[in-house]
């Protein structure tokens, strides 16, 4: 809000230098944003509060500003030139919806000489950064800047029947509105209608049919109160945004019309118009003045200061409020009209606190008062996920929550996306069901900026509407294509890879003791087929990680491979972790035995190891496979596997030839089941 | 006798002859082996020709090789030392070459940042309670104190994905899941994700991380809203920062406060600061006591307890802390960007 203080200085008067002012300003909360000098006068912003409509105009800053600084409103006249005709005769006022026109004031002045405005008014209305109209437009617009009660000025002649009616709009009714605009008008719409017609847009606008002009002569003001919500409603539908619905639609004061109107009327009378005698006052329903309790010790309570009781009848009275004294600490405040964001006793304490100055309340630690705190195991879990994935060289992402739903068909779901009413964009329409499209963006982002492999992670939520219900889903997910990590002269930069990949997975549930976990080979439509494992745990299905498919990949424009995984960390989190335990450090020494072998190709890793597992060797401790090669030396559609086994008796060292007998027994079963043979020279013994 | 004793002259000679020829160590190693080995030298055919000798001659012969043989090792020995190799040089090795460097993974600055911050908080007592960001009117707006159809609820431009659901535009409605489940005391701080209807731009993003906390409890007062928001501020900026507290509206507090800081960049002393704009404040804080309908619609007594309540957007105030000029850096995921946060 643009506020003069030259204009200022009709309320009080103000003798200080601009930067002073500005920190009176700030100190009672309302903050100048910028202020500039003009034509003499200064021109603060000043920001104000939804819920202070009665600093909309210079009136309420003035009464503000006195409070701060101890200083007395001017009293203002408004003499009238009165003509001898009676109001009741040339207008009949009725109000057809009390609920949303709860006041309706009008005064007629006769005879005014339609013109430019006096040089002192131009300038007020410059200031707002208006251009000035007319005399009687810029009179009203004057009336709504000074006081925040919003007037209109209608030609008197053009009101058809001398009838003002205040009612809802007939649906399919339509006005032309000052801007020139056809509005189409619906019942939910208050309008201000002659005996045939609309006339204005009750608060919003007025209409073009009754609009003053040069040739009018005689002018009816209305100076009236409408119901904030329905101005707000009228304003949103038919998207006309004014001073004075803005005013309205955070509510005006109900007992000021009558005011604007004689403030309006007078300023009419210095270009020569007569006032009509007497005013419309239609005010079906007088509205009661609000009273609120206010008892000294809460506001000490509240404020953790004692507060003389002098200041706070001094303050309180100088914003408007009337006080009576209860009792000794307690006093009746009598809320003034304007004042509509005043309903409780804190709010007067509010009051109190923002003229006796925040920067004089103490600064204390609460008392610390111990409590059950409130446990979140997940944000422990998240602690160590994130720690060991930048272990393993992942860099961390956030993405926005959104998505494009031409990208999110790409990836074939059985999670319905949740669509967004009114999104930024029709790009990001969608809340996103995978965290994997956000992070193939970053790919692509970073691949077409040089970065030779991308490795990345995002902890956040995906959302699906299921069951009748939004439902969110924490998840992890992580990318990673081409090669990462600055080469060293010692070593190889690191390809990214399934089998990195994979660790990182079973690294990170091995961390978090969620043991028993396994992958399964499985298609999924996010991934190329046979390039993709299912994580399940305890029968459900947690994850998934494998190569991104081609189409996804084209969807995001990127050429090159990308690994991806992704971890429901709802449904992990949700699931019993193991107990850490020490176990002994063993006594006697083990016994490792190389053996490789030669097999045909497609016998899986995991097949080997549930054969091997099944076995139950009772002193095998546990074998690794460290060589895998296929090649010139092997025949074709075969593979050589070398493996580590190692045994360890707990009670005592075990002999070579048991060992053997074991070994044979790894050999036998593995020729049995797979028809796997040793490799020439594939047995070392250890 | 007189033979061998001639032998040993000649030989002595020889070896002195010989010995005065040797360059290298090779050589003398040579000459040592011709004298002093141990089964062809000469030394010992010498010695194998005392059995020959009378036994009563013996000792004086015996001498005599004795000698020799000390006066050979002597002169080798000394020889050896002057024709001793030099010392072994270790072959060179570049120790300027660059060391191994581990690759490891960097933090995205939101995320951390927050921590930092939580960190301060629980430091204080605080428990962390977080919700859902898909939240409904009621508690987003209506147990906040937010009148349906108010402008205030402009300030707060909303995603909707009905007339009653809608993405969180502030953390608060955590506070309100949990006043609802526990009573006074409660002290917590709620982190999270939310949403506002903005296009992006460098001040302003659609999603963003917001830390809020709340306070109730007996006795509670603005002076120690003022406490703990001024001990958090030194914690997290310096101890010697200026703070202000200023009066503001939020339909959720009443009294509440704005809180300020000086800028660190300019010291509130240039007029066109690209980060206060001259103003020489930033506003870092929104903060207030609990407004007693607020607690009265989570069944709260407000005439028993009392509270206060902040937000604080994490973006923000990151923004600040590490001079980003474009909030809309930290959603390009530019690893450029990201990995200069491993150092911190
Ligand atoms: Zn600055």
């Amino acid at each position: 809000m643009k506020i003069s203080l030259d204009w200022l200085q009709e309320y009080i008067d103000i003798d200080l230098p601009v930067s002073r002012l500005v920190e009176v300003f700030d100190n009672i909360g309302l903050l100048i944003e910028d202020w500039k000098e003009e034509d003499g006068d200064v021109i603060l912003d000043v920001e104000t509060y939804a819920n202070r409509p009665d600093t909309l105009g210079h009136l309420g800053i003035a009464r503000e500003l006195a409070t701060a600084l101890g200083l007395t409103l001017k009293e203002q006249r408004f003499p009238l030139a009165e003509t001898s005709k009676n109001i009741s005769d040339l207008i009949d006022v009725q109000i057809w919806d009390e609920d949303l026109c709860p006041r309706y004031c009008g005064m007629v002045v006769e005879n005014i000489a339609i013109g430019p405005s006096p040089e002192w008014l131009m300038k007020r209305i410059e200031a707002m950064g208006l251009n000035p109209i007319n005399n009687v437009v810029d009179v009203t617009n004057y009336v709504l800047f000074a006081t925040a009660q919003p007037i209109h000025a209608f030609d008197l002649d053009k009101i058809a029947g001398r009838k003002i009616i205040v009612r809802r709009a007939k649906q399919g009714e339509k006005m032309q509105s000052l801007e020139a605009k056809d509005v189409d008008l619906t019942s939910e719409m208050l309008v201000i209608a002659d005996e045939e017609k609309p006339v204005a847009l009750a608060g919003v606008i007025g209409g073009e049919n009754t609009a003053v002009s040069d040739s009018t002569q005689s002018v009816f003001i209305e100076s009236a109160h409408f119901d904030p919500v329905s101005v707000r409603k009228t304003s949103k539908a038919t998207g006309i945004q004014t001073d004075a619905a803005y005013r309205f639609e955070r509510g005006a004061d109900v007992s000021f019309p009558p005011e604007a109107a004689r403030m309006a009327a007078s300023l009419f009378s210095q270009f020569s118009g007569k006032v009509c005698r007497g005013i419309v006052d239609v005010y079906p329903k007088s509205r009661k003045i609000k009273t609120v309790m206010l008892r000294d010790h809460r506001v000490t309570s509240l404020l953790g200061i004692e507060i003389d009781s002098g200041f706070i009848e001094k303050t309180l009275a100088d914003l408007g409020f009337q006080l009576e004294n209860k009792q000794p600490g307690i006093w009746q405040v009598k809320i003034p009209h304007f004042r509509i964001d005043i309903e409780r006793e804190a709010d007067l304490i509010e009051e109190i606190a923002r003229f006796y100055g925040y920067e004089k309340i103490p600064i204390q630690l609460p008392p610390l008062r111990s409590l059950e705190p409130i446990l979140d195991p997940k944000k422990e879990k998240i602690k160590t996920l994130r720690q060991l994935l930048f272990h393993y060289g992942f860099d961390e992402v956030v993405n926005f929550s959104f998505m494009d739903p031409e990208k999110q068909e790409k990836f074939t779901h059985d999670l319905n996306p949740i669509p967004i009413r009114n999104p930024i964009s029709t790009k990001a329409a969608f809340l996103r069901t995978t965290l994997i499209g956000g992070l193939l963006e970053n790919v692509a982002w970073n691949t077409n900026r040089g970065a030779e492999g991308v490795d990345i992670f995002e902890i956040g939520n995906i959302f699906q509407f299921d069951n009748d219900s939004y439902n969110e889903h924490l998840m992890l997910s992580m990318v990673m294509t081409g090669s990462t990590g600055e080469r060293h002269w010692k070593e190889k930069g690191r390809e990214a890879g399934f089998f990195h990949l994979k660790g990182t997975c079973e690294a990170l549930l091995a961390q978090l003791r969620y043991g028993s976990f396994f992958f399964k080979e499985e298609n999924h439509p996010h991934f190329q087929d046979g390039r993709s494992l299912a994580l399940h745990f305890k029968g459900e299905e947690i994850g998934w990680l494998g190569a991104i498919d081609q189409k996804i990949l084209g969807a995001y424009l990127l050429k090159h491979e990308v690994w991806a995984a992704e971890i429901n960390l709802s449904f992990l989190f949700e699931k019993q972790t193991q107990a850490f335990q020490y176990s002994a450090v063993a006594k006697y020494p083990s016994v490792s035995r190389d053996v490789s072998f030669i097999g045909a190709k497609n016998v899986s890793f995991e097949e080997i190891r549930v054969v091997l597992e099944k076995l139950q060797l009772p002193y095998l401790e546990k074998f690794t496979l460290y060589d895998r090669f296929a090649g010139s030396s092997i025949p074709q559609g075969e593979v050589s596997l070398s493996f580590r086994f190692i045994f360890r008796r707990p009670d005592r060292t075990l002999q070579a030839d048991e060992v053997d007998v074991f070994q044979q027994k790894i050999i036998d079963t593995l020729r049995a089941s797979f028809n796997f043979r040793l490799r020439e020279g594939g047995k070392i013994d250890k | 006798m007189e033979n061998l004793k001639i032998e040993i002259q000649n030989k002595r000679k020889s070896f002195e002859d010989a010995l005065a020829k040797v360059k290298d160590r090779h050589s003398l190693q040579d000459i040592r082996n011709e004298y002093l080995s141990r089964q062809r030298g000469i030394i010992t055919g010498i010695f194998e020709q005392l059995k020959h000798v009378k036994p009563e001659e013996r000792p004086e012969i015996g001498n005599l090789i004795n000698d020799f043989k000390n006066h050979v090792q002597e002169r080798v020995l000394a020889l050896q030392e002057k024709f001793a190799a030099p010392k072994k040089v270790l072959e060179k090795v570049d120790l300027t070459l660059p060391g191994e460097k581990k690759y490891w993974g960097a933090p995205h600055p939101i995320p951390l940042f927050q921590q930092e911050i939580e960190n301060i908080f629980l430091r204080m007592g605080f428990s962390i309670a977080d919700g859902p960001e898909i939240e409904t009117d009621y508690y987003n707006f209506g147990a906040l104190n937010f009148p349906p159809h108010h402008p205030a609820r402009d300030d707060w431009d909303t995603l909707y994905i009905t007339d009653d659901v809608l993405l969180r535009t502030h953390t608060s409605p955590v506070q309100i899941r949990v006043m609802e489940k526990k009573k006074p005391p409660i002290r917590i701080i709620n982190p999270g994700k939310v949403y506002r209807k903005e296009a992006p731009d460098p001040t302003h993003l659609p999603m963003f991380f917001q830390v809020e906390g709340l306070v109730v409890d007996l006795g509670i007062t603005f002076a120690h809203l003022k406490g703990t928001l001024e001990y958090f501020l030194k914690a997290l900026f310096h101890e010697k920062i200026k703070i202000r507290f200023r009066p503001s509206f939020f339909p959720f507090t009443e009294p509440s406060a704005e809180v300020d800081i000086e800028c660190t960049v300019c010291g509130g002393k240039s007029e066109d600061c690209r980060v206060c704009g001259g103003g020489g404040w930033i506003e870092i804080l929104g903060s207030g006591m609990v407004d007693p309908q607020v607690l009265k619609n989570v069944n709260i007594d407000p005439e028993k307890y009392s509270g206060f309540a902040f937000g604080l957007g994490v973006d923000r105030t990151a923004m600040f802390a590490y001079q980003i000029p474009d909030m809309r850096y930290f959603y390009e995921n530019d690893l450029r960007f990201i990995r200069q946060f491993s150092l911190k």
